[in-house]
């Protein structure tokens, strides 16, 4: 009787430690390590260009990187901070910012401490990093989302390039000459913040998040992604996404100049200008009106709730998200700078057009603005969207649907 | 008389510092390397999802007890659990049925086959021990809108559907996906199955007039249902437990076409960081596949035949 009171005693202790484990949160953390998505080399040279721009200030400055793909990074992220080694600085999307709220610190009075101005960042960006009324992370980049076409694939159907004004009607009208003979005018992945409906509705004011609450169905944002799902389902200028697709499908589309446009951030500038087939340029998002204006992403340096040592961690994030630094990355790798005043860096051997399409969205541009449900709305989406991209559902049953059954 | 009265005593003595104190004992330890592995990696993390289902559980931090909820808002406030399980259920009706009676039918073939009979065991059993990723991958390369599959069917004019795009046909592609991955396993036991049935059996029924589907049916049918009905075990648990096929096929799409209960809740825990729901998921598909093999093992006596 007394073995089994012990091994009943020893199994609970057990079950209760493992989960007090599992759900813990304090421990020792390094301020000098940073946990971040490493999909490739080419996102360790991104994280790794941050440290040698601040060794230029610091020679002593570093910082040890770790971290999965970006696909697994929005899952591991929270059991990672969890781990009592866990790292104190940590990665953040500005789309994500809601989502990372339990592991995210706010930055406001270590900002005050420290001195830094968080007026000198993109507003929009610091708008999007903004939770609770509290800054989590500073940006280190703001990108406005931008129209990519393939000026070669526009040569050849003898169509003018578009530029700082590009109205839905043109769009529309230069997508159907570039679609014929197996290939497409333009390409669309299945999901949603990477899709082309947000941009193309943030383009004409309408956006999915206003003050902290889902408005899926407010009628103009649905009117705007019904037009961009029928960019598929009734003019055909796109090949129909399916669910299970990667979400670079629209990538792979236009590399291979499949497909002559895609609407997507300028952090692929750099790898869509290399790796095309065919040379590339960038115009603004096509609106009613044709006017400029920016739908702004980016992604930002937090510091875990988790950690022991804030100040030095966010002393560390202040060493490289100066303008000099953000500047400098921007110029080496391509992101756009959260800090206006560095934006020249960024624009050093670009053309002059493509500079000039990147700062009229900067300055018109309007946050991306989200929910702490966001992979929720994110995820199903993804599988209802070819739905509404093959005319089997409207984008209000949709939109209505997931307004109402995210939880 | 000394010695006769002590010489016992020395004996049972001997014997039992000898011995241990107890059998329980001497059980207890061979069995503790076994058993520690089986209450460290079976029984906590059991007891541990049972706990966190009846809390408000997140990835990060302690979650909020929240007693039944969980399972109230599951069975009551989630249309979403009721399709998934729908397409569970459907799924592992249509696998298990078609995957049954196609291995039966080339276990049987493969059986009169002769020599080549190993190198098409082997050739079916490939695609078992293939990485699921890798055969999904292939799949959907085939069943693309513009995959191999409707190329094909360009080539003598006919204009292919969308595989996977289309829900009715996206749960057909599925299936047949997951045929083609599992069924070479349930090949090799069904074989060996046969193999155990006595050629003079068999003999003796042909003597008696018993050939074709009437042999089948009367004599190797009976003599193979232990076989089987392992297999139906087996394939109806692996049924249930789909994953890899509509994560790395469909996403679960289009819509919830081929959302199944375990993408269901790999998407509750990890994607949308509710710990506490996914594992109130877990128990229900647990006591569900439990249920659904106890009703199995009642249902044997009426089919399955042990005489050999």
């Amino acid at each position: 009787m007394k073995s089994r009171r012990l091994v009943a005693a020893g199994a609970t202790g057990l079950v209760v430690a493992m989960l007090a484990a599992c759900g813990g949160g304090d421990g020792g953390n390094s301020a000098s390590s940073m946990y971040t998505w490493i999909s490739n080399a080419s996102d360790r040279a991104q994280w790794e260009a941050f440290v040698t721009a601040a060794q230029q200030e610091d020679p002593e400055f570093d910082l040890r990187l770790e971290g999965p793909s970006f696909e697994d990074y929005w899952t591991t992220v929270h059991t990672r901070m969890g781990a009592a080694d866990a790292p104190c600085i940590l990665t953040t999307q500005a789309a994500r910012a809601q989502e990372l709220d339990d592991i995210l610190m706010p930055l406001d009075d270590l900002a005050a401490e420290h001195g830094l101005d968080i007026s000198m960042y993109n507003d929009a960006m610091i708008e999007a990093l903004t939770v609770d009324g509290t800054v989590r992370a500073i940006p280190y980049d703001a990108e406005p989302v931008v129209l990519y076409y393939n000026k070669d694939r526009f040569a050849e159907a003898g169509l003018d390039e578009p530029g700082l004004n590009y109205t839905r009607e043109q769009f529309l009208a230069d997508a159907r000459a570039l679609t014929g003979e197996g290939r497409y005018g333009f390409a669309v992945p299945p999901v949603f913040t990477g899709g082309p409906g947000i941009p193309l509705s943030s383009a004409n004011g309408n956006v999915p998040v206003a003050d902290g609450e889902l408005q899926l169905t407010e009628p103009g944002f649905v009117e705007d992604m019904q037009w961009a799902f029928d960019l598929v389902a009734e003019h055909g200028v796109a090949a129909a996404p399916q669910s299970g697709d990667p979400t670079d499908v629209h990538l792979q589309e236009f590399t291979s100049s499949n497909a002559a446009m895609i609407i997507d951030g300028p952090w692929f500038y750099e790898t869509l200008t290399s790796e095309t087939d065919g040379e590339v340029g960038i115009a603004v998002v096509p609106s009613r009106s044709g006017e400029p204006r920016g739908n702004i992403q980016g992604s930002g340096f937090g510091i875990s709730r988790s950690c022991d040592d804030p100040d030095t961690a966010f002393a560390n994030i202040m060493k490289i998200t100066t303008p000099e630094v953000v500047g400098e990355v921007g110029r080496t790798r391509g992101t756009v700078p959260s800090v206006a005043r560095s934006v020249d860096a960024w624009a050093e051997g670009k053309p002059a057009q493509d500079v000039a399409v990147v700062e009229a969205l900067l300055e018109s541009g309007i946050p991306l603005e989200t929910t702490p449900t966001w992979n929720e709305l994110e995820t199903t989406f993804t599988r209802y969207s070819s739905e509404g991209y093959r005319g089997h559902r409207s984008a209000e049953e949709i939109l209505t649907m997931l307004q109402e059954s995210v939880r | 008389m000394s010695a006769a009265t002590t010489a016992p005593a020395d004996r049972r003595a001997t014997t039992s510092r000898r011995r241990p104190r107890s059998e329980g004992g001497l059980a207890l330890r061979y069995l503790a390397p076994g058993m520690t592995g089986f209450v460290v990696f079976i029984v906590v993390p059991l007891l541990a999802s049972l706990t966190i289902s009846f809390f408000d559980w997140p990835l990060f931090g302690v979650g909020d007890f929240l007693g039944l909820e969980n399972y109230r808002e599951m069975l009551t406030d989630d249309p979403v659990f009721w399709r998934v399980l729908g397409n569970t259920v459907l799924f592992t009706v249509a696998f298990t049925a078609l995957n049954l009676v196609l291995a039966t039918a080339l276990a049987v073939w493969l059986q009169r086959l002769g020599s080549w009979a190993p190198f098409f065991r082997i050739l079916f059993f490939v695609p078992v021990v293939v990485p699921m990723v890798a055969n999904a991958l292939v799949w959907r390369l085939m069943l693309d809108d513009g995959g191999v599959v409707n190329s094909a069917l360009g080539l003598v004019g006919i204009d292919g559907p969308s595989w996977l795009g289309e829900p009715a046909l996206a749960m057909v592609s599925l299936v047949a996906m997951s045929i083609w991955q599992g069924i070479g396993y349930n090949i090799v036991v069904l074989s060996a199955g046969l193999n155990n049935i006595s050629p003079i059996v068999l003999e003796a029924a042909t003597v008696d007039g018993a050939i074709g589907w009437t042999r089948f049916a009367r004599i190797v049918f009976p003599l193979l249902s232990p076989a089987i009905f392992f297999c139906t075990i087996m394939t109806v648990i692996g049924a249930f437990k789909v994953f890899t096929q509509p994560y790395m096929l469909t996403g679960g799409g289009p819509g919830d076409a081929t959302n199944t209960l375990v993408l269901y809740l790999y998407n509750q825990g990890f994607s949308f960081h509710d710990l506490g729901y996914a594992s109130a998921l877990a128990w229900v598909l647990f006591v569900f596949v439990m249920l659904v093999t106890a009703l199995q093992f009642a249902g044997q006596k009426r089919w399955v035949s042990y005489d050999s």
